[in-house]
């Protein structure tokens, strides 16, 4: 927190106007001057290495408990393939093709997903042998990406088991040089070359199934994380179908889906791994835009994706720390309040940042009543909607911002019990069903800055009970059942504050959301 | 080296490294054909692969190898496997303890761009009957290059010495093995590889000549780290009037962890 209270005396400096003139950028967040990255002065050894390095995974009883998950873990499968073949026909001489019948094939996979998972190589055999090194990055963060999936989902540990593996994963990921840092990285700086953008204008369809992936492969860990595990089948109802049918095709989004955005209760408990998974994401991105872009010869692409490789990787933030680094460089290691498992976003202040499809929101605060959000074993509830997941305060705020929407939605909440997570699930009506089949609901409407003292859940009457016990402003109150409460609805609160800013993505002319 | 030479006889020992499978398009000799491709387990797995190898059609004549491997890749692109191959002889009805195998794989250089892939193994393999001396000492040099897209061809070059040859047996075979693998069912179940195999190879006899081989096989996936292969083996030519082989079928089945 002290080298964030730094970052609020830089950000005021640098801010609005000091930031914009460093970062070369216009008013409308266009640059104006994008330079081609020059190469570090020596490259990691590793990268001119001729064997394979074939890594294998951590070894534990909890691998390929994705299964657990059928259409999860096909779905899963399915991204793999969907990557290998865009990438190889991008090497291939078919990116003519990419939007129209290499577009249909990816889909057709994606529909009929495989039952196993499948060797990228065997996939992308021309762009593997061009690019050995970058899939060298690829396939180790991707084995960090299942294994972490394998571990929230494994059945017969507990939560505290899981997270203390989850630890020890990210230090054996992190011991190999193909690692990617665990710190911010400024998202803008890494999207603001002279190729970036070039993928998602040239192919804005494909762009969209990578776009695609990456919002499954970052939105399943609060899915997963501190949630049981009979949940997740039922949960990975609503999200898989959220992904299979819009999020795939969905090419309206402005920036990449980050971890924090969709899964921020994982991102705040392993900050590093969500930032290494979202410059994985962001390396994808630069890569997919060297290769599309027509102002590159072969031998540039090769260096610049070289060069891409350099930026994302550990060894290169070397001792630097999250909080710091020079502002709007790649060595920005800021991040928003709230938030250290996600990097500087494009306009981002210390306190906002930009979520495609939701506008700008503080990651601090509630989104349903903008107060500030609680800690600890209180932690509030998520709600998971039309493609996004957000963090409230408390049960009413959950079930309000949840009713806004139209569609399925998923409830994650703290109850008195830390070692019992609610999971209510929603159909497209508001019928909501619960994991915990006892629960009860105190609510007795009262000023939000006090919302998740009373409006809260409980795993039973006798812990309602217990708690009213403990606090007496509350003895009149009635415990409510799922029937009546689902019923309720308070509307926007009083202390919601919108803001009112437009994208940072705005382009001239347009309009933001 | 008696016991060695049931297997020498259905041609699967002197070539037949096991090596893991835990991929379908991660090709490696025994599991099915006799033909590696360049590529090592990787770094930190564990494997354990099992298989029999017989010749089919022969009624009492029947003969079979059996192979159980565990293997380590100890080092990036490097692996270490123990072998046992225990073998059965029809015409006597004997069982026989086999040969204990060794073994070192290492990938020199992965696929890049127009270069091919290269990759060596050696491998001791000892004896386990009583009163058999000598080891067998094999060095197989490994080159494997995409041939279209998906497809490779991989040439495995074969060296194989005997300590103490038996009279009338060659301390020195050479062969040549080439291998054929197409990854099928891309894209939506890219879960199997077809593998083909011409081999020439010298007769471990001494004054007998070379002989030639066929073979087909297919490598299924059936779990995430589980391969279970097939594949079926025959003498092309033969310059040798004792070379009496049947049809060879193999079975196995590969596992990593």
């Amino acid at each position: 927190m002290t080298n964030l209270l730094s970052w609020v005396v830089l950000g005021a400096a640098l801010l609005p106007g000091a930031a914009l003139a460093q970062s070369g950028h216009d008013h409308r967040g266009h640059a104006q001057s994008r330079e081609l990255p020059a190469p570090p002065p020596v490259f990691p050894t590793w990268m001119d290495d001729r064997g394979a390095d074939h890594m294998f995974y951590k070894p534990g009883p909890y691998n390929w408990s994705i299964r657990n998950v059928p259409q999860f873990a096909a779905d899963m499968y399915g991204t793999g393939v969907g990557h290998g073949i865009a990438y190889e026909a991008l090497v291939t001489g078919q990116a003519d093709k990419l939007e129209g019948p290499i577009y249909d094939s990816i889909v057709k996979v994606l529909k009929n997903p495989p039952r196993l998972p499948i060797d990228e190589g065997a996939i992308l055999p021309t762009f593997k042998r061009r690019y050995g090194e970058l899939e060298k990055v690829f396939d180790w963060a991707h084995t960090l990406h299942f294994q972490t999936i394998d571990v929230l989902a494994h059945r017969g540990w507990t939560d505290a088991q899981k997270e203390a593996e989850i630890e020890r994963i990210w230090q054996f990921y992190s011991a190999q040089p193909y690692a990617i840092t665990g710190l911010p990285l400024n998202m803008e700086v890494l999207d603001g070359y002279s190729y970036s953008g070039a993928f998602r204008t040239k192919y804005p369809k494909v762009n969209g199934l990578f776009w695609g992936y990456h919002w499954l492969q970052t939105a399943n860990y609060d899915m997963l994380y501190r949630t049981p595990v009979e949940t997740h089948g039922p949960q990975y109802q609503v999200v898989g179908e959220r992904y299979r049918e819009t999020e795939l095709f969905n090419t309206e989004r402005e920036f990449m889906p980050m971890t924090g955005e969709l899964s921020p209760r994982f991102a705040k408990r392993f900050p590093e791994i969500a930032n290494s998974f979202d410059n994985l994401h962001m390396l994808h991105d630069n890569v997919n835009d060297i290769l599309a872009t027509n102002e590159l010869t072969e031998v540039q692409k090769k260096q610049q994706i070289r060069i891409a490789i350099w930026r994302v990787l550990a060894t290169t933030h070397q001792g630097e720390t999250a909080g710091e680094g020079e502002a709007n460089s790649l060595h920005d290691h800021r991040y928003p309040f709230g938030m250290p498992g996600m990097g500087w976003m494009k306009g981002a202040t210390e306190s906002e940042m930009y979520m495609s499809g939701m506008g700008w929101m503080n990651m601090e605060e509630c989104g349903h009543c903008s107060i500030r959000l609680p800690s600890g074993d209180e932690w509030g509830a998520t709600v998971s909607a039309n493609g996004w997941t957000m963090m409230v305060r408390c049960m009413l705020c959950a079930r309000d911002m949840a009713s806004e929407t139209i569609g399925k939605a998923i409830i994650r909440a703290a109850t008195e019990d830390p070692k019992q997570t609610l999971v209510l699930i929603s159909d497209e009506l508001g019928n909501w069903t619960s994991n915990l089949p006892e629960i009860v609901f105190l609510e007795v409407k009262a000023d939000h800055p006090e919302c998740n003292d009373w409006s809260k859940v409980f795993t039973s009457r006798r812990a309602f009970d217990a708690y009213i016990a403990e606090n007496p402003d509350y003895k009149d109150a009635q415990p409510i059942a799922l029937s009546e409460w689902q019923t309720r609805n308070e509307g926007t609160p009083e202390t919601y504050r919108r803001i009112n800013r437009p994208s940072p993505y705005q382009r001239n002319g347009e309009v933001g959301p | 080296m008696t016991a060695t030479r049931l297997a020498a006889g259905l041609g699967i020992l002197g070539t037949l490294t096991l090596g893991l499978a835990t991929d379908h398009n991660n090709v490696d000799a025994g599991r099915p054909l006799r033909f590696d491709d360049a590529s090592s387990i990787a770094f930190g797995e564990r494997a354990i692969e099992w298989g029999v190898t017989g010749n089919l059609g022969r009624g009492r004549n029947n003969s079979a190898v059996g192979a159980l491997e565990f293997k380590y890749g100890f080092a990036k692109n490097q692996d270490l496997g123990i072998a046992w191959h225990p073998q059965y002889a029809g015409a006597n009805q004997r069982f026989s303890a086999g040969e204990l195998e060794f073994t070192h794989f290492r990938q020199i250089q992965r696929e890049i761009n127009s270069s091919p892939a290269l990759a060596y193994r050696m491998k001791i393999g000892v004896p386990m009957e009583r009163g058999e001396s000598g080891v067998e000492l094999g060095m197989r040099g490994i080159l494997s290059t995409t041939l279209r897209q998906y497809d490779k061809i991989h040439f495995n070059l074969d060296a194989t010495l005997v300590t103490e040859p038996e009279p009338g047996e060659r301390d020195l075979a050479w062969g040549l093995l080439v291998g054929y693998s197409n990854p099928l069912g891309a894209p939506t179940q890219f879960d199997k590889t077809l593998v083909a195999q011409f081999g020439f190879e010298q007769s471990r006899r001494a004054g007998e000549g070379w002989f030639s081989t066929v073979g087909v096989g297919l490598r299924q996936q059936v779990a995430e780290q589980a391969v279970f292969d097939f594949g079926l083996e025959a003498d092309l030519w033969s310059g040798s009037s004792s070379r009496r082989r049947g049809v060879l079928l193999t079975l196995g089945y590969s596992m990593g962890f």
